[in-house]
């Protein structure tokens, strides 16, 4: 049998080399140089159909500077929306996005999240304005959703197939809980903030939910900053009110509904499903008088704070769902626990989610680009 | 005792080998798996194992309950690595006793033998964090180019990690694969480790995991005809009862990872075939608690530093 044309095409692309002369593919491609002292002599040289090397090296890991906090400004109206869509491809796509002020502004959006929530307790009052109120009000919906759509029979396979009735019913009501909030002038949004809101919760088809999804839900706030919907007076609340009522729904749906992990790294990664509330939830807990990384290892702080951070709010799940030794299960989470400060820990988070979740081209080749989130031209 | 008996020794106590030990099982297991068919042919009896994951503990439950190799002689269907804690010391414990004992032991490739795959479901990771390097991580990944695709069991019974491919309807089409390379993103080899059988789909459907296909019941039927085989077993889906029979015992699902992710409370299953190919499930649930080692402490991840 022939092979496939694109397996061809992958034989020739590591050692491609161009004609000086018409520019097109040379015949006999130069292989790249062999190196004084090789530390490491592949088996087979160059492997066929290589992919891209890791960037994830433990250099870049040590070089990635600490994201900085951003200010949103609103846009200005009118405005002309569009329907967003998929652009993230390749690595250099990847490297587009990441060099773009949109970039920039939507990771210092998180950070400012995470700065609005420094030292505070989730009971700790805060201005709710009404906005605010009516996007708890949504989630809350969506809670009660799940208790009218009880999971089906099945023993075969692990997710269970009513999350898509679930999922096509908060698909259905998406842009009526738009408009709850956006004022008339804003009423066209709908179309670009929609699809950012519905695939915040999973995705029905693999029925699963992972970083990648709770990243389009951190975008969908992002555009409600964008759009003067919600201001840096509200990010408070948006953690404390908002993502802490979004937490309650996911775990419910997970549980319920037995969500796949969508692109784990199982053990290696910090949680099966989420990342940022172990961001906000770290930020929480900066300069607290006796709660330190380690006492995470402490059951009756867990069971005493967990209801006022998220991050231990976080650690209870883990150690609910799961079963065997906590090092094993979450290795990362263990050994984030000997990280002497909570500052310390923030900041490590930050760097992670930025190379881990939004370096990643598998996780966002699904992430959406419209008039909001400009994909740089 | 020599060296190779001394680290399978070693890794039966999940003690991993260091980066130059790996290296040379490494360029020894080349040997071996360089010179096997893409439909590797295997002799009854034996016991056929689905996903592991690095679940180490899991697959010495695993030989407890099925025997030692090379008393028994062994069939794994791929999905060594990712997700588990332990990957390197699951897939280097195979991959010895593919060096000590190659006719007592059938390693084929799972889609998650892939250097993009381990980059993104953990092997990747946990290289970097128990090496402090990658290099044990290029060695593995340049040994899985070296996987046979599949195997067929007394030319009766075909396993194949995931399942069929469109542009493969005779055994022969798989022969003359060039399997030396990264899985593809398409194609009959991408297929082969990555497609599922459904019971909705007629014919080919596509698959909402972005890789290899959806087949049903009359592409197994036509498949098994062709090819003059009683059935497919295959790997690469959670089953919570272990295994599962589908289009009237067309094709099995065997799954090996009990509890899978230490969260979905699924058991496991191994499939028996004695000589005169006659099947027997052996269902075994995750090692008990006081049977697992503890993992060593390790500094905080370089995020942290």
């Amino acid at each position: 049998m022939e092979p496939p044309a694109d397996h061809l095409h992958h034989h020739q692309e590591p050692h491609s080399s161009v004609c000086a002369k018409c520019g097109g593919p040379a015949a006999f491609p130069t292989p790249p140089p062999p190196s004084d002292t090789p530390s490491y002599i592949p088996i087979r040289f160059p492997a066929v159909n290589l992919p891209p090397s890791p960037t994830n090296t433990r250099e870049t890991i040590m070089r990635t500077p600490v994201p900085h906090a951003e200010k949103v400004e609103p846009l200005t109206l009118p405005h002309q929306f569009a329907a967003p869509s998929k652009r993230i491809r390749s690595p250099d796509d990847l490297a587009t996005f990441h060099s773009s002020p949109s970039f920039r502004n939507f990771l210092g959006f998180v950070v400012s999240l995470s700065e609005s929530t420094k030292s505070r307790k989730l009971s700790d009052p805060c201005h709710v304005s009404p906005a605010v109120e009516t996007l708890v009000s949504i989630l809350q919906k969506l809670t009660d959703f799940v208790d009218e759509i009880p999971p089906a029979p099945q023993t075969a396979r692990y997710g269970n197939v009513s999350y898509r009735v679930w999922h096509e019913r908060m698909s259905t009501e998406a842009e009526a809980f738009m408009l709850m909030f956006l004022p008339p002038q804003l009423r066209d949004a709908t179309v670009e903030i929609v699809p950012y809101f519905t695939d915040g919760f999973g995705n029905a088809l693999r029925i699963d939910y992972g970083t990648g999804h709770e990243t389009n839900f951190a975008a969908w706030l992002y555009c409600l900053a964008k759009l003067g919907v919600v201001s840096e007076e509200d990010y408070q609340a948006l953690v404390a009110r908002v993502f802490f009522k979004y937490m309650e729904l996911m775990r419910k749906l997970q549980i319920t509904y037995n969500l796949e992990p969508a692109g784990s790294h199982g053990v290696w990664g910090l949680d099966d499903y989420h990342f940022l509330p172990y961001i906000f939830g770290s930020s929480q807990l900066i300069d607290h008088k006796y709660m330190k990384p380690k006492s995470i290892h402490n059951e009756d702080i867990l069971e005493n704070f967990c209801n006022e951070y998220l991050y231990l709010s976080c650690v209870v799940f883990v150690k609910k769902v799961k079963k065997g030794l906590f090092a094993e299960h979450s290795p990362m989470l263990d050994d984030i626990s000997g990280v002497p400060n909570w500052k310390k820990v923030n900041s490590g988070l930050l760097k992670m989610y930025k190379v881990e979740v939004l370096e990643k081209v598998p996780i966002m080749q699904h992430f959406l680009f419209g008039s909001i989130i400009k994909w740089p031209e | 005792m020599s060296d190779l008996d001394r680290q399978i020794e070693q890794l039966k106590r999940c003690e991993p080998l260091t980066e130059t030990e790996v290296k040379a099982l490494c360029l020894k297991a080349m040997e071996i798996l360089v010179e096997e068919s893409n439909v590797q042919r295997v002799d009854a009896p034996v016991t056929i194992c689905g996903d592991i994951h690095g679940q180490f503990y899991d697959m010495k439950e695993l030989l407890r309950v099925g025997g030692d190799c090379p008393k028994t002689n062994y069939l794994f269907l791929g999905d060594f690595v990712d997700r588990g804690f332990y990957s390197v010391e699951t897939f280097l414990l195979l991959l010895a006793l593919k060096v000590r004992y190659p006719d007592r032991i059938t390693l084929i490739r799972g889609n998650h033998e892939s250097r993009q795959i381990t980059q993104v479901y953990g092997f990747y990771d946990e290289c970097l964090r128990k090496y402090g390097s990658v290099n044990v991580w290029r060695y593995c990944t340049d040994i899985f180019d070296y996987l046979s695709l599949s195997a067929l069991i007394e030319n009766r019974i075909f396993c194949v990690h995931g399942g069929l491919s469109p542009a493969i309807s005779t055994l022969d089409q798989i022969r003359v694969i060039d399997r030396k390379q990264e899985v593809p993103h398409d194609g009959a080899m991408c297929d082969l480790l990555w497609s599922d059988p459904e019971d909705i789909v007629d014919g080919w459907g596509l698959s909402p995991r972005g890789a290899g296909f959806l087949f049903g019941g009359s592409v197994v039927s036509s498949f098994n005809h062709t090819n003059n085989i009683d059935y497919i077993c295959r790997a690469h889906q959670l089953v919570m009862e272990g295994y599962k029979w589908m289009f009237n015992s067309q094709i099995v699902t065997v799954w090996s990872a009990p509890n899978y992710c230490y969260r979905c409370g699924n058991v496991a299953a191994i499939l028996e075939l004695n000589e005169n190919l006659e099947s027997e499930f052996r269902v075994f649930e995750a090692a008990p608690q006081e049977s697992r080692g503890a993992p060593a402490k390790k500094p905080p991840p370089d995020y942290f530093l």
